[in-house]
């Protein structure tokens, strides 16, 4: 299997001048088209930081992240934002839903973003809310759902844009057991019947137990790397 | 999707939203009020002006301007009134004898303007027949009959039918006077010209002044007011001996008055605009420093720049142009309503009335206005949602999505 990201030589390091904190710290990591990996560590370990690093929302201070062989390090803060929206879904901790628009049509703002036309966009949003069983729930604002049900069209936005792969920061750390096993269905079956490739971040065991590959980071380095 | 979520944006903060279109609502109103209220007492003024004094055109040898001669005559007056009634673009047209003199009272005296009129034609041109509070404007065929201001009769201590003396220059250079019985006494909107103005029968003060058919000036009022230039441009090629002048040659001020309106619209709403401004930005600011999470989060999954940025502009577009139909409708109803009933100045009547003001103004909201100021609007939102998108395009995504 070809890898869809490496970083070589990872490194982000906050106030380099004063008193430098190494939250990357020359990090390898190769991630395979299919992997369900997820990033584990104690708090400060920089499992937010590395995933921050691989969808591009920062810049390293050193190595690069290659996405497919292309380098993302070095591309202007405006390409970037093209590229992960044409590459990269991303799920956060806190939902992030646009509090003004449906579940629906959360999940057509992405593609609105990449020109695709209204029937198409409409279309494939229901497809994608059924998907994580929100049929029910297309005309609902964000404040009309449960956490759980938020993070699952979180998830159904983050595959709107057809990416190559989802990071997903600490998705289940706002959900009742429940939802967190509801969402952890949801992304294990995408992950199996859609080959997509998930890596996330987590302090829960119950995803840990679920994720096929687990990286412990600690002080920003990676301790161990285990495969199921 | 764009217009849909700046238009719901607005309303995340429904009283600090409603705080600003009332801003721009009133702010507006004001500014519009304002210039409709100058623009009715400018405009009431120069109607006030043409109907007493100016007319719409006049006619008068180029030497008389300058210092009223008394022989700087028109020598075939009658026959150009004549003419000039039978021309299809005008309304009315009369001839004067203008004079300058003294009138005495028994007990004082004072300068004043002497016109001598046709009261026939003079109905025509003239709203002063109208403005009579006692007595009439020559009725009858009674000779040497005056009609003068209250002002005037107050200050000589004059009554109806009293007498006064008109003593001036004739046409022969001797000092000469005539006896004069008060036939009438009127108000205009103007107590300076009330003050300063009497009024005599054509052929009395042609008699005394020693003059047969000569007038000093032939005033002339059209069907159509706007018409002024073009019409004055044939009777100039057509009398090119005679000053032949519209009201604005005659009046270059009120003129200058009228025409420079729509630029102190344009400054007022800019001021008023302008100080709105700081309000808007703060709003947007506000708004922006409260998402910064959102705008991390539309970043992060692909939202560029250009449309981060058009998005803040459009909500404060959205949100400044909302309270302009409210601010055009609410001025539009309150003129209308204003435009018919006047509004009352009569506390400060005296110093209206020495400028030539009415106590009612009559305030007139040009239509033509909307478009402008809705543009002026518009660009006050663009403008001051600047500063709050450059904001919010430093905001880094990666540190934007974990604020609270």
């Amino acid at each position: 299997m070809s890898n869809i990201i490496e970083s070589k030589g990872l490194s982000k390091t906050y106030n380099p001048d004063t008193i430098p904190v190494h939250a990357v710290n020359n990090v390898d990591l190769a991630v395979e088209e299919g992997e369900f990996t997820a990033l584990v560590g104690p708090s400060g370990s920089g499992k937010t930081t590395l995933l921050n690093l691989i969808g591009g929302l920062d810049y390293p201070t050193g190595g690069k992240v290659m996405i497919e062989g292309v380098d993302i390090t070095k591309m202007s803060e405006n390409k970037l934002i093209d590229f992960r929206l044409k590459n990269i879904g991303f799920v956060f901790q806190a939902y992030n839903l646009i509090p003004v628009l449906t579940a629906s049509e959360n999940v057509e703002f992405v593609m609105l973003l990449q020109k695709t036309s209204k029937s198409q966009r409409e279309k494939r949003a229901i497809e994608l809310l059924t998907e994580v069983g929100l049929k029910d729930k297309l005309d609902k604002r964000p404040s009309e759902l449960s956490g759980g049900q938020q993070q699952r069209v979180a998830v159904a936005r983050a595959l709107a844009s057809k990416p190559r792969f989802i990071l997903a920061d600490e998705p289940t750390a706002n959900l009742d057991s429940a939802s967190t096993e509801n969402l952890l269905d949801i992304m294990a079956k995408l992950n199996k019947e859609d080959n997509m490739t998930f890596i996330f971040s987590t302090h829960d065991q119950r995803v840990i137990d679920k994720a096929r590959r687990v990286v412990t980071l600690v002080d920003g380095k990676i301790v161990s790397d285990t495969k199921k | 999707m764009l217009f849909k979520i700046a238009w719901r944006n607005i309303w995340r903060n429904r009283t600090r939203s409603l705080v600003v279109i009332a801003a721009v609502a009133v702010g507006l109103f004001a500014g519009m009020f304002i210039m409709a209220f100058f623009q009715g007492a400018i405009n009431q003024e120069i109607d006030s002006m043409v109907q007493t004094q100016l007319s719409h055109i006049q006619f008068h040898n180029p030497a008389f301007i300058d210092d009223k001669g008394v022989n700087d005559t028109i020598a075939n007056g009658h026959a150009i009134v004549n003419r000039l009634k039978k021309d299809p673009d005008v309304r009315a047209a009369s001839g004067r004898l203008i004079t300058t003199g003294m009138i005495s009272s028994s007990s004082t005296a004072s300068g004043v303007e002497i016109h001598g009129v046709v009261p026939e034609d003079e109905k025509s041109v003239s709203s002063i027949s109208k403005d009579v509070i006692e007595g009439t404007y020559f009725t009858g065929d009674r000779k040497n009959e005056i009609v003068m201001g209250e002002k005037l009769a107050l200050k000589l201590g004059m009554k109806l039918h009293n007498k006064i003396v008109l003593t001036f220059q004739s046409k022969t250079g001797d000092l000469t006077a005539g006896s004069f019985r008060i036939a009438g006494i009127f108000r205009s909107r103007n107590s300076s010209f009330d003050q300063m103005t009497v009024f005599t029968r054509f052929d009395d003060l042609a008699e005394i002044l020693g003059t047969t058919t000569e007038m000093h000036e032939i005033a002339v009022v059209l069907k159509d007011g706007q018409k002024s230039d073009a019409v004055a441009g044939g009777l100039k090629r057509e009398y090119p001996s005679l000053l032949v002048q519209t009201w604005t040659e005659l009046s270059p001020q009120m003129a200058l008055l009228s025409s420079i309106m729509d630029q102190m619209m344009y400054i007022i709403i800019g001021i008023i605009l302008l100080a709105l401004m700081f309000g808007i930005i703060n709003t947007m600011l506000m708004a922006v420093l409260e998402r910064q999470r959102e705008f991390g989060m539309l970043m992060a999954i692909g939202m560029n720049k250009p449309r981060v940025f058009m998005m803040i502009v459009l909500e404060s577009v959205m949100l400044t142009c909302a309270g302009v139909p409210a601010g055009i409708l609410f001025t539009a109803l309150t003129v209308g309503s204003l435009a018919k009933h006047g509004i009352d100045l009569s506390a400060f009547s005296q110093a209206l009335s020495q400028y030539g003001f009415s106590n009612f103004i009559y305030p007139v909201l040009k239509q033509s206005m909307f478009v402008p100021v809705s543009l002026m609007t518009a660009l006050t939102a663009v403008l001051s949602a600047i500063y709050p998108a450059i904001k919010a395009l430093r905001f880094k995504p990666a540190e934007a999505i974990h604020k609270i």
